[in-house]
């Protein structure tokens, strides 16, 4: 690019310095986490924090995982966020695809009114109304109400970013291929799913941290230790009288870790997959 | 994730031939499968959010008191009028106007500074990316906690070094003084949020032309220049979307302010969903819980509705 | 069109009806795998399975029953002991389910709300008065009259779970309030006992503050505890928050009585001083039971009025718990500590027989004498066996409780009048006023306002 030398020096130390210190700012409560882990339990909740682990311990670690059901809940955390991954991505290639290309139908124009509006409605709110229905539904208790309940909240945000996707899409492959006599449904999962692969990663990467991530629901809907899931887990080791931070903060860097690595190995097909619906406006 | 807005305002060029007045057997067809293709997201709406918005609407104008058993029946208006006349109310619809906007705003500037400058072609671009996605998965529950703890006065670690730098003469109660802290909250959530703008920013920065802004600044286009007439532009349909579905996200936000001061010290951060919450599990009053979201429901798509016209208005003209 | 979507939606029911058909068989324990006629009632309702298990055929009944309990050596050992009942007969096994107290409370209602409340449950005492207004709790009194140690349960403790002449709760455990003062703090400020009244307490601050930099006592401004305490400073004065009246129903008193409005604003003036004597930190007063804790645990000031569970700290804090002693709390007018009642909820259902016999085996000596040794048991026949246990014990007698009303909108009131003392300033008669308006307007709402 032209500019001066000078100008341009000035220019990456701005970089970096910002990089840093945004870096600095996001993580440091993550690293406060993983130093809390680390110390021994008279050392975590003193007058003069540090960040200094004279004697590092596992000792927190070794209680979560072979003293907890911690592995329980990840495995059930797992499960449903993959089951509901898979469930939000099949749900929302479709209803994307309309949207996408029959807006001009009365119907969907208003189905996609009413996905903007369930985004309106506070969480809080649906906890009761929610609990009836899973109740009638002799859902209440298993992953299965988790499920649907995820689902249907990840389902309009997903449904949205694959629409935006498609319709950076050219019509003029789908027409080649219907003349070819490709299915609708044909045409979308040969024509149009292997040219989409960034924007599926970023969609279910959404649904799948929505799923691992929520507390309420996954907290008043299930009853059974064995069926309870990773947040509402954690959150056990708050205790009756009072917290056992060593404890919370490893449970929480082991459930935050692999969440880490997912994102980091597949960053740069998020930011593909955004940059396919995003910008060709 | 880009606009649902634009789809409406935006003429698309309609699928091959479409015929004059009758409706063509193809494009029948077509209705067919776009209904069918849309049916499953229809179902889990039908199935889990239309029957509780329907319950709402519908509770807000009954009494319907757990508690109080005596008051049933239709009350006309009465829940409304109760929720108004609250006390908190004002101040209530205040706090979600400050923390909507504070939030998105804040959220936004650091979106975009931090787009800026993940997207110059500086060394260790994965590592700084890698790092600021971290706040984005870390669970709001275990964030909130973790936050609340080191926010402390007697035993957090800011404070202390806040002091220690000099910075503070002596530990302060962020989270417990009336005038800071809802603005802690905003603050802590715009940690939270700003990646998911880095991430989205970033990736229409990355589609932006470099051509184009190299031809510009042949032409003598100083960096502000460049920025606001080719860089900003560019951006605007992701800005306008991100923002958009994160102002209605961030008013109906419940976990950060819940977990990190419950509304309080003496409902200073206290916004609208904590108040429905407050109705509905305290009070055990779902009338007036009801009542409390209808409205806000009815205050966010004027909002929507609102902007919706004007965008249009401007796309006229 | 329309034929082709119905038959889609009705496959798709078809679909989740399958999903939940095999979602129930896994939750046969709970019970949900039938009977959803309950769901207009507020009552829970019992679950079929376990009603048609509850005949003579020798089926056990199965309850769930949900329990706080941490992940502690205490907690395991408790599960173990109320696991222990399943082995001691084979009519009624019990199924423990654990729900921290964060979210037992949201998880009741919604529970209660669809009639599908559990059993029995651990809760608090402040949600007495509101499960006893939903009517989902069941009545308790013809097996306690019936229970030979019903004369061992303290009585202030049997009179916090009756209401209207009924039983409709059982003390799990109970949390008294003591004064717990580090000795080395005063010792280094010249004094070898605490203070036994405000006043003392308000003239001791400032020399503790001089020689040693701390302050000298805790409180909790906000959170769950806050109104806890006030209702205790309350009753140090002679007041209390709300009185039964001739109706049967209740009302706060003071603003017909100026003698009473006077000393509920000296109760506000008390925490005004304070504030302003710095006889506590300036952050007590948003302080929730966390930082109260931690702060008295850190040794970050001398005294505190608090529960027995503060004998845990220190295994965290070992060095700063080493010097803490017990002592009754100060007063003004007259001794009062608060008594906290845990209680056991038992839920309306079908089988009531076999609910009792699980609470009865629960707030049994046996189980009362391994479990709450800890000068911690509603049962006056369970000793102490350590000096804490038996220092707080000895105050049970003079615990006040609150009273059995919708507490929800009493404590927001509390503690909001808290905040007005001592972050808006207000003066305390205002906040007094203001107060005893609020606990009569909440009494309104809920419709327990004598001569409403």
């Amino acid at each position: 690019m032209l500019m001066s030398r000078g100008k341009r020096r000035f220019l990456t130390i701005a970089t970096y310095v910002i990089l840093v210190g945004f870096s600095t700012y996001c993580l440091f409560p993550f690293l406060w986490m993983v130093v809390t882990s680390l110390k021994p339990t008279d050392l975590i909740r003193s007058t003069n924090p540090s960040f200094w682990v004279p004697h590092p311990t596992f000792e927190h670690y070794d209680n979560v995982l072979t003293r907890s059901s911690f592995l329980t809940f990840f495995k059930n955390s797992m499960v449903i966020s993959v089951t509901v991954t898979l469930a939000a991505l099949l749900v929302s290639i479709f209803a994307g695809y309309t949207l996408s290309r029959f807006m001009r139908f009365h119907g969907i124009k208003a189905v996609s009114f009413a996905m903007l509006l369930s985004q309106m409605i506070p969480g809080v709110l649906l906890l009761i109304p929610l609990y009836l229905t899973m109740k009638n539904l002799h859902l209440l208790n298993t992953s299965w109400s988790l499920i649907l309940a995820y689902t249907t909240f990840t389902v309009p945000l997903c449904t949205f970013m694959m629409k935006s996707f498609f319709d950076s899409v050219p019509l003029e492959m789908e027409e080649s291929a219907e003349i070819d006599g490709c299915s609708r449904t044909g045409i979308i999962f040969r024509i149009l799913m292997p040219v989409s692969l960034p924007s599926l990663v970023s969609t279910s990467l959404f649904a799948f941290l929505n799923a691992w991530n929520e507390f309420l629901f996954g907290f008043v809907f299930i009853n059974d230790e064995a069926k309870r899931t990773l947040t509402p887990g954690i959150s056990l080791f708050r205790g009756q009288f009072q917290t056992d931070w060593g404890s919370l903060m490893s449970a929480s860097v082991l459930c935050v870790i692999p969440v880490v690595l997912i994102f980091v190995f597949l960053q740069r097909f998020l930011i593909e997959g955004m940059t396919a619906g995003a910008v060709k406006g | 994730m880009r606009d649902m807005h634009r789809a409406e305002t935006e003429k698309r060029p309609l699928p091959a031939i479409r015929l004059r007045s009758s409706i063509s057997p193809r494009e029948k067809r077509f209705k067919r499968i776009a209904y069918l293709y849309i049916l499953p997201a229809v179902v889990f709406f039908i199935l889990l959010n239309a029957y509780p918005l329907i319950t709402v609407l519908w509770d807000s104008f009954q009494f319907k008191s757990l508690v109080n058993k005596t008051l049933t029946g239709f009350a006309g208006l009465a829940n409304y009028r109760e929720v108004v006349h609250n006390e908190y109310f004002r101040t209530a619809l205040w706090n979600t106007v400050v923390w909507t906007v504070l939030s998105v705003a804040g959220e936004y500037l650091f979106g975009i500074i931090t787009a800026l400058a993940l997207n110059q072609n500086v060394k260790g671009r994965t590592l700084f990316r890698a790092f600021i996605i971290v706040p984005w998965v870390v669970p709001i529950l275990i964030a909130g906690l973790t936050w609340t703890w080191m926010l402390t006065p007697d035993y957090g670690v800011i404070n202390l070094w806040l002091v220690k730098l000099g910075l503070l003469k002596e530990p302060y109660y962020w989270l417990g003084e009336l005038n800071t802290a809802l603005l802690t909250v905003v603050f802590v959530n715009i940690w939270r949020s700003f990646p998911f703008y880095t991430i989205s920013l970033l990736a229409a920065l990355q589609s932006v032309s470099r051509d184009i802004i190299e031809a510009a600044a042949i032409d003598g286009a100083g960096i502000r220049t460049r920025f606001w007439r080719i860089v900003m532009p560019q951006l605007k349909t992701v800005s306008l979307t991100i923002i958009f579905i994160h102002v209605i996200w961030t008013a109906i936000n419940f976990d950060f302010i819940f977990i990190m001061t419950e509304g309080g010290p003496l409902h200073s951060s206290e916004t609208l969903p904590i108040m429905i919450y407050r109705y509905a599990m305290e009070e055990y009053n779902f009338g007036n819980a009801s009542a409390l979201a209808s409205m806000m429901l009815g205050f966010m798509m004027s909002g929507f509705i609102l902007y919706y016209l004007i965008s249009v208005r401007k796309n006229r003209g | 069109m329309k034929l082709k979507a119905i038959s889609g939606i009705l496959a798709m029911a078809l679909i989740l009806t399958l999903l939940a058909a095999c979602g129930s068989k896994g939750s046969s324990e709970n019970g949900s795998s039938a009977s959803p006629s309950a769901s207009e009632s507020a009552s829970a309702s019992a679950s079929a399975s376990e009603s048609a298990g509850s005949g003579d055929s020798g089926k056990p009944i199965t309850l769930n029953m949900w329990a706080a309990l941490d992940s502690t050596e205490a907690g395991k050992k408790t599960l173990a002991k109320i696991e222990a009942f399943n082995n001691l007969q084979k009519d009624v096994q019990v199924n423990v389910q654990i729900i921290s107290y964060d979210v037992m409370h949201d998880k009741l209602i919604a529970a209660i709300n669809a009639g599908d409340a559990p059993d029995l449950t651990w809760g608090l005492s402040e949600w007495f008065g509101e499960l006893n207004k939903m009517d989902a709790l069941a009545d308790m009194t013809p097996y306690i009259d019936k229970w030979e140690d019903k004369s061992k349960i303290f009585p202030n403790v049997l009179d916090a779970v009756t209401v209207d002449g009924k039983v409709k709760a059982l003390p799990n455990y109970l949390g008294i309030r003591a004064l717990l003062y580090h000795k080395d703090i005063l010792a280094q400020a010249g004094y070898n006992a605490p203070p036994k009244t405000w006043d003392e307490l308000l003239k001791m601050a400032s020399v503790i503050k001089e020689k040693t930099g701390k302050e000298a006592f805790g409180i909790a401004g906000k959170g769950v505890r806050s109104p806890q305490e006030l209702m205790m400073y309350l009753a140090q004065n002679g007041l209390t928050v709300a009185d039964r009246q001739a109706d049967g129903k209740y009302k706060n008193t003071w603003a017909d009585n100026p003698d009473q409005l006077k000393k509920a604003a000296e109760v506000f003036k008390f925490y005004q001083d304070l504030l302003a004597t710095k006889t506590i930190k300036s952050d007590a007063k948003t302080w929730g039971w966390e930082e109260e804790d931690q702060n008295f645990a850190l040794g970050q000031y001398a005294m505190v009025v608090n529960g027995p569970w503060m004998e845990g700290r220190a295994k965290d804090n070992p060095d700063t718990m080493k010097d803490v002693e017990i002592a009754a709390p100060i007063y003004s007018e007259k001794p009062a500590t608060f008594l906290e009642v845990a209680m056991l909820f038992p839920f309306k259902s079908d089988h009531p027989d076999a609910t009792w016999k699980l609470a009865s085996y629960l707030i049994g000596k046996d189980y009362q004498t391994e479990i709450n040794y800890a000068g911690n048991s509603p049962r006056s026949d369970v000793q102490a066996t350590n000096k804490w246990g038996k220092d707080f014990l000895a105050l049970a007698p003079q615990g006040q409780v609150f009273p059995p009303v919708s507490l929800s909108g009493i404590t927001t009131a509390l503690e909001d009048s808290l905040a007005r003392a001592m972050l808006k300033n207000d003066k305390p008669e205002v906040v007094a006023q203001w107060l005893s308006d609020a606990i009569n307007e909440s009494l309104r709402k809920t419709g327990e306002l004598s001569g409403s």
